[in-house]
């Protein structure tokens, strides 16, 4: 669970008091796990500049950011980015332009992890399951590997951010002890011993396997991929019961960039992810009726404070002309202050 | 021997360079980062080997020591830009401004010198001295027996030379070559490109960029190192100069050479400063008077700059032919419907 409590952020460039802008006035948000929430709101009325307290590319004046009961306010950017996939409005920004497509999935793949200065970056057990993915996306990105981002279209590279924002290396088992430590809630060597128990009874497991395999007499293949088998089990028992941090997918104002037809397209594609992986998602639009159509949670940010936060049923009955009369009623409220 | 003179003379001067240009290009091209300390890690570079081996250190541990300073150098601008927040040229003068204090405190600690600084050292390298260079410790020497000393066997000395040096270049790209395809390099190349995509990919750029920065500053100093080797001599206006001539083989060794793929971009840098040389060569050969050095330099870079632009000129002027071509063959069938412009009615 995602959630922001009692966060102010005051933009101000030279000093006094006059040039002060709130861009966040005292907002508290809770998003619960599998929300896919649109965020709409006028220029200036925060809803980017949540998304970027979210991130971590800004920090907070007050107030904290709390992923999973934990406090995240002050963990720098690069190290957030495990745990939210992130688009931006800018498709020439989200994607290497120098790069080909193969070698920008491939730092999106190691997101979350440590680069090793020695491991070659390519790998062609990834190439393939880079291949089978770009194949649900039916762009024709999977026969264009080798090429050059910086070629590719707008739409093309926005749909690339957007895979890169979503796949992701499983965690190691580095990985998961570090997060389980930092996110159970318990105490540490607690948590830690807890976690070594469990991975000491799953490697017995597999061992097990491993050496009833050994003696079986199975054929090398046949050996091999049962090896394989039980591997996965090992990760998957692992997984299910440390990896505690979903992903989150951040969406600037993606599709703003794009040409209706592209940002139509792209839009959709989003959608399909969020559904088949259940991805807790924020989405910024300025285009109201997207923000009605896709999603089952709506906030609207007017001058730094949430007014409308609607979800589920009460969403759907809303219109485009609903919200546009509640804009205009904050507007009124706010001159009448 | 005239030809092979001069060839080995291009090579001496143009190899180190290599070393150069492979250093700037890491910061310039693949960082974003114009890093003004190269020329200050060049000098630092030079007068750590030279002073070593003055002192009669092993030359190898020499260049090493000189590649260790270099690598300091690009840590300091890296840090001053990076966690200081000073602009990156800023930082970059600011290591350079400091170099030229440095090298003369470094070469101050040539033995039997009194004072605490020294501008300028030279030193002679013979067979069984205590002074050897990383050349000289394989150079063959037949004996003179009219003057009685050794002298060093021509022209197999500076082949030798030549060939060391394009071991030390080889060794580097192939160096370069492999770290930027792992997964650091990847996350570093990444970095030069979109810094705010690196950030969301979880690549910590502050880092990525000071190990870059130190790694191009490695580089350069050892070709101040390879340089310093050759020369014999190190003063504190060595490394003057040296800048214009890494960026300008960068810029003419991409613009002849292409930059295809990272190990074709890689190889065309290199190739470029040997180029570069050539024509410089040629130019003085030619009678050009060295005075007129640095209006040769710019005006190579401006033409260098420019071939991308008259390519694309030739590109569309063909282009424009083809299509004429086209047009002429489609209207003596009659018919110009698929090409050409459509009248107003």
């Amino acid at each position: 669970m995602l959630e922001l409590k009692n966060v102010s952020k005051i933009f101000n460039l030279t000093g006094s008091v006059e040039d002060e802008r709130i861009a966040l006035d005292n907002v508290s948000l809770q998003i619960k796990p599998g929300e896919f929430v649109t965020i709409i709101g006028g220029n200036g009325s925060g809803k980017s500049t949540t998304l970027n307290i979210v991130s971590g590319s800004l920090i907070p004046d007050s107030g904290k950011v709390i992923l999973n009961d934990v406090d995240i306010t002050k963990m720098p950017e690069h190290r957030r980015a495990a745990y939210f996939g992130r688009v931006f409005q800018d498709p020439l920004i989200g994607t290497a332009a120098d790069m080909s497509v193969l070698e920008n999935l491939e730092i999106a793949y190691q997101r979350g992890r440590i680069h090793s200065p020695i491991t070659w970056g390519f790998k062609k057990a990834d190439k393939e399951y880079f291949i089978e993915e770009l194949k649900r996306f039916d762009l024709g990105l999977e026969n264009r590997l080798g090429q050059k981002v910086g070629v590719m279209s707008g739409g093309q590279r926005q749909a690339l951010t957007l895979l890169m924002a979503t796949i992701r290396h499983r965690p190691t088992i580095k990985m998961m002890r570090r997060d389980y430590i930092l996110f159970s809630q318990k105490d540490k060597v607690q948590a830690a011993n807890e976690f070594d128990a469990e991975l000491e009874t799953n490697k017995i497991i597999l061992k097990d396997k491993l050496d009833a395999l050994k003696n079986s007499n199975l054929s090398r293949k046949e050996r091999r991929i049962k090896a394989k088998e039980a591997m996965f089990e090992f990760d998957q028992a692992m997984l299910a019961k440390f990896d505690l941090t979903k992903q989150i997918l951040l969406l600037d104002e993606h599709t703003a960039a794009l040409d209706p037809k592209t940002a139509r397209k792209v839009l959709e594609l989003t959608n399909k992810i969020v559904c088949e992986n259940q991805m807790t998602t924020l989405m910024v639009t300025h285009n109201m009726k997207d923000a009605l159509t896709y999603g089952n949670r709506l906030i609207m940010f007017h001058s730094g404070h949430i007014i409308l936060d609607v979800s589920g049923k009460e969403k759907q009955k809303l219109k485009v002309d609903d919200l546009l009369k509640m804009f205009e009623e904050a507007d009124e409220k706010l001159i009448n202050e | 021997m005239e030809v092979l003179d001069i060839i080995l003379n291009i090579l001496s001067s143009g190899l180190p360079c290599c070393l150069l240009a492979l250093g700037i290009f890491l910061t310039y091209r693949i960082l974003d980062f114009a890093d003004l300390t190269a020329e200050g890690s060049f000098l630092l570079g030079a007068c750590t080997a030279g002073v070593m081996i003055f002192n009669g250190v092993n030359p190898f541990l020499a260049t090493l020591a000189s590649i260790g300073v270099g690598a300091i150098c690009g840590t300091i601008t890296g840090v001053l830009n990076r966690y200081l927040k000073i602009p990156k040229l800023l930082s970059g003068i600011i290591t350079l401004t400091a170099s030229a204090s440095i090298a003369l405190l470094i070469m101050g600690m040539a033995s039997g010198n009194a004072g605490l600084f020294k501008s300028q050292i030279s030193f002679n390298v013979e067979k069984g001295g205590a002074s050897q260079t990383i050349y000289s410790l394989f150079t063959p020497y037949v004996y003179d027996e009219a003057f009685g000393i050794w002298r060093v066997l021509s022209p197999w000395g500076e082949i030798i030379k030549i060939a060391i040096m394009a071991a030390v270049v080889a060794l580097a790209m192939l160096a370069i070559y492999f770290f930027f395809g792992t997964e650091y390099g990847m996350a570093i190349r990444a970095t030069g490109m979109s810094e705010k995509m690196a950030k969301a990919q979880g690549i910590n750029t502050d880092v990525a960029t000071i190990i870059c920065v130190a790694i191009s500053n490695a580089i350069i100093a050892l070709a101040g190192a390879l340089y310093v080797q050759e020369a014999k001599s190190a003063s504190a206006i060595t490394a003057t100069g040296y800048l214009v001539i890494g960026l300008a083989s960068i810029i003419v060794g991409e613009a002849v050479f292409g930059k295809r793929s990272f190990k074709n971009w890689i190889i065309s840098v290199s190739l470029g400063s040997i180029l570069y040389f050539i024509i410089v060569t040629i130019a003085i050969r030619l009678g050009l008077p060295t005075e007129f050095k640095s209006l040769l330099y710019a005006i190579l870079i401006t033409i260098a700059l420019c071939i991308p632009f008259i390519k694309n000129g030739v590109n569309s002027i063909h282009l424009a032919r083809k299509r004429k071509s086209e047009i002429n063959k489609l209207s003596e069938k009659g018919d110009t419907k698929d090409v050409g412009t459509q009248e107003c009615k």
